[in-house]
């Protein structure tokens, strides 16, 4: 009894792990999905979304309004921006398009040293840390435990931006577009959608996605100019983990390495990092397209 | 007259090599007739990774170090030049860099190390060559105890002097049940060995020791744990970037109020730029800007000159060992009047500076058995009355060299005979 006492704590404390896992990998799946472009720049994005959340902070028009106010105007502007940079990266993608796909791997790895490099030169190697409303910040009594109360809001930013963005794609007709422009391109581009634009969008989404999870995440990780290689490894684990352009896929295969984490942290804190690797390893070897990937022409 | 025209390309093509051959070879002998060669260190400091914010300030350090020699003429009548490879705070690049320098570069010393695992790998190469190596800030005993070498010499304190300096009296202070928290590599492990054996022998006990793999971000985990054990004191041996976001996440769950936290060293650059409630506990240094000691406000006047644009705006004890290191070494270079290794070596062995010299509390010395630096350990805390900005650290005592003598470390420690070192002159 005492041990399942025990235990419970961990296991709800590995799920809002996994929520956050799930949330660092949503905009990375969204490209990935939909665009079939490995983004190796997320890590770095999400990096650059906590840092212009940290100067949109500080920022003079902002200044006259009371922090609660600030941090929700920074928490829609700083994805907005870094969604604007992204547009311009997946301009610099399009002539990779259609080409072997270690030419688009080759471009985003190198924009993630150019912004890596950026933020460093721009905002110095120091740690920043981003100020948070009173109504977000200190800790509650939970029985005899104390959680952060930042931990509540960051779970329940990841449900929120989960829900919606399964919504857009799965119930608009923006999103049943971006489907079939993965599922068959030139069939949408003889429809009449122009499909560049398309994956313009879908692009700086999925660049806006990858800032607000590093600007959830900052509190809890900080903010440094390679926080972004933190986040860009287990996103990329996690997506495959779930299943390459699988929604509910990516999601599931997030609280699972949440909870691997959190429960070999608390009981074999040594192997609280390497869990989410073999669990990788275990669950790829006897099912190679992921939890919910597409079965391969292949398998037949 | 085609055979006129390709005599004269020939002509004119000789001629032109030769007006450029000439001058070139003539500058080459005037050159090498009129200055000597210059004396190239190594610096092997990590520019990314857990320590890469650190390894800038240790870079710092030295090149103070060598620009006040090459204001004076340099040393032996050598200017010095300094060649920067990022060892990745990884192992394996590390030995990379250290190996690349000595055989391709001809790098005379190397000096510069946060990460204990780096600075055992480059050691290793450096004393395959016999070419002397300043460990600067990596402070796992091991480092002047089993993995000692000949041509290796420990700048900072390590993780027992500073457990010296601090565990008996958070014993007095906050009772006697312990967890240790442990950086899951060679620092870590030894750091919390020295705190387990002090803890232990003084009538403690240690609850349980919580091993933190490297890199990790989320301690959402080990703080739960934390919790259901309740302990008096929690004693962590974490860090770099991983100390960063454990302090946050503390704070987040206001821990720093239910437990007592002691973090074996605290190293400038990781605490930098907090607020005030994140300096949370008490911790060890062996510098701080403040110290009321005569050279330390001009130390400080001078790093603030030459570097104006850096974020770290006074100098901590990464900045400071990263300078010491570099500066005996020189120093130690000019006594031998060569710089051959066994020569330097001997100089260093014999080493001792006053404390006015170190701007330290007390005398410092280096120990010949082990190459480690014995020297002045501060107990610090957070300061809650501060005269400026920066001045974060209350020191609350200074601790002599003697009595936070690693006595392990002598009977681990044993050093290569000076004949099985390579004679290494560059």
């Amino acid at each position: 009894m005492d041990f399942i006492a025990n235990l419970l704590p961990h296991v709800l404390n590995g799920l809002s792990l996994g929520l956050l896992f799930a949330l660092i990998a949503l905009g990375f799946m969204l490209i990935v999905g939909v665009m079939e472009v490995i983004n190796l720049a997320h890590g770095s994005l999400f990096a650059l979304g906590a840092y212009v959340a940290f100067s949109m902070m500080g920022w003079s028009p902002l200044a006259g309004l009371p922090l609660g106010a600030r941090y929700a105007v920074v928490f829609v502007l700083a994805p907005v921006a870094v969604g604007l940079f992204g547009m311009v990266l997946e301009l610099c993608m399009r002539r990779t398009y259609g080409k072997d796909p270690l030419y688009g791997l080759l471009l985003t790895f190198g924009a993630a040293l150019v912004i890596e490099e950026a933020i460093r030169l721009y905002w110095g190697s120091q740690e920043k840390a981003l100020a948070l409303p009173e109504a977000i910040s200190g800790a509650v009594l939970v029985g005899d435990l104390i959680y952060a109360k930042y931990r509540f809001f960051a779970c329940a930013a990841a449900i929120v931006l989960i829900v919606l963005l399964w919504l857009f794609v799965e119930r608009t007709r923006s999103g049943a577009i971006i489907k079939a422009g993965a599922h068959d391109g030139e069939m949408v581009r003889a429809l009449g959608y122009n499909l560049s634009r398309l994956r313009l969008w879908v692009f700086a989404l999925g660049t806006a996605l990858a800032a607000i999870a590093g600007i959830v995440m900052a509190p809890i990780w900080g903010i440094r100019p390679h926080v972004g290689v933190d986040a860009v490894v287990p996103a990329f684990l996690i997506i495959v983990l779930g299943g390459v352009g699988s929604f509910w896929g990516a999601v599931l295969a997030g609280l699972l390495v949440g909870l691997v984490v959190g429960l070999t942290g608390a009981y074999a804190s040594e192997w609280s990092l390497l869990s989410m690797y073999i669990l990788f390893i275990v669950v790829v070897t006897f099912r190679a397209r992921g939890l919910f990937g597409k079965k391969s022409a292949l398998d037949n | 007259m085609n055979k006129q025209r390709r005599s004269l390309l020939q002509a004119v093509a000789a001629g032109s090599a030769t007006t450029f051959m000439g001058p070139w070879a003539v500058n080459r002998a005037w050159a090498q007739a009129a200055a000597k060669k210059p004396l190239v260190i190594g610096l092997t400091m990590d520019a990314s990774g857990q320590y890469g914010a650190s390894g800038g300030e240790e870079r710092l350090g030295a090149m103070m170090a060598i620009k006040e020699f090459n204001e004076k003429g340099g040393v032996l009548g050598r200017t010095i030049e300094a060649l920067h490879m990022d060892t990745e705070t990884t192992p394996a690049t590390g030995s990379r860099v250290a190996e690349r320098m000595i055989t391709r570069n001809e790098c005379a010393f190397l000096v510069g190390a946060l990460h204990s695992g780096v600075a055992n790998a480059i050691s290793q190469v450096a004393q395959k060559y016999g070419c002397v190596f300043l460990n600067t800030n990596s402070s796992s005993p091991t480092e002047a105890g089993k993995d000692c070498h000949r041509t290796k010499f420990v700048w900072d304190g390590n993780g027992t002097n500073f457990a010296h300096a601090i565990v008996k009296n958070a014993m007095k202070v906050n009772g006697k049940n312990w967890v240790l928290l442990t950086n899951d590599y060679v620092w870590g492990h030894n750091t919390s060995k020295a705190t387990r054996a002090i803890v232990e022998a003084n009538g403690g006990k240690i609850v349980d020791e919580l091993l933190i793999p490297q890199n990790t971000r989320d301690f959402s985990a080990y703080l739960l744990k934390l919790q259901q054990i309740k302990p008096n004191v929690v004693a962590a041996a974490v860090g770099g970037d991983d100390i960063k976001a454990l302090r946050k996440q503390v704070v987040q769950l206001k821990l720093n109020k239910s437990f007592a936290f002691i973090n074996n060293q605290q190293d400038w650059p990781d605490v930098y730029g907090l607020g005030p409630e994140d300096i949370f506990g008490v911790f060890g240094t062996n510098w701080y800007y403040r110290l009321d000691l005569p050279g330390v406000k001009e130390f400080v006047e001078k790093y603030q000159k030459a570097y104006p644009g850096v974020q770290i705006k006074v100098p901590g004890n990464v900045y400071y060992n990263g300078y010491m290191a570099t500066r005996e070494l020189l120093r130690a270079v000019e006594r031998a009047g060569s710089t051959n290794n066994i020569k330097v070596i001997k100089e260093l062995e014999n080493l001792k500076v006053s404390a006015k010299d170190r701007m330290q509390t007390f005398d410092a010395y280096m120990n010949p058995n082990t190459h480690q630096m014995q020297q002045t350990i501060y107990m610090a805390t957070y300061n809650d009355q501060p005269a400026e900005k920066d001045d974060i650290f209350k020191i609350l005592a200074s601790v002599p060299p003697q009595e936070v003598e690693d006595k392990d470390a002598p009977g681990a420690c044993k050093l290569e005979t000076y004949e099985a070192t390579p004679t290494y002159e560059v």
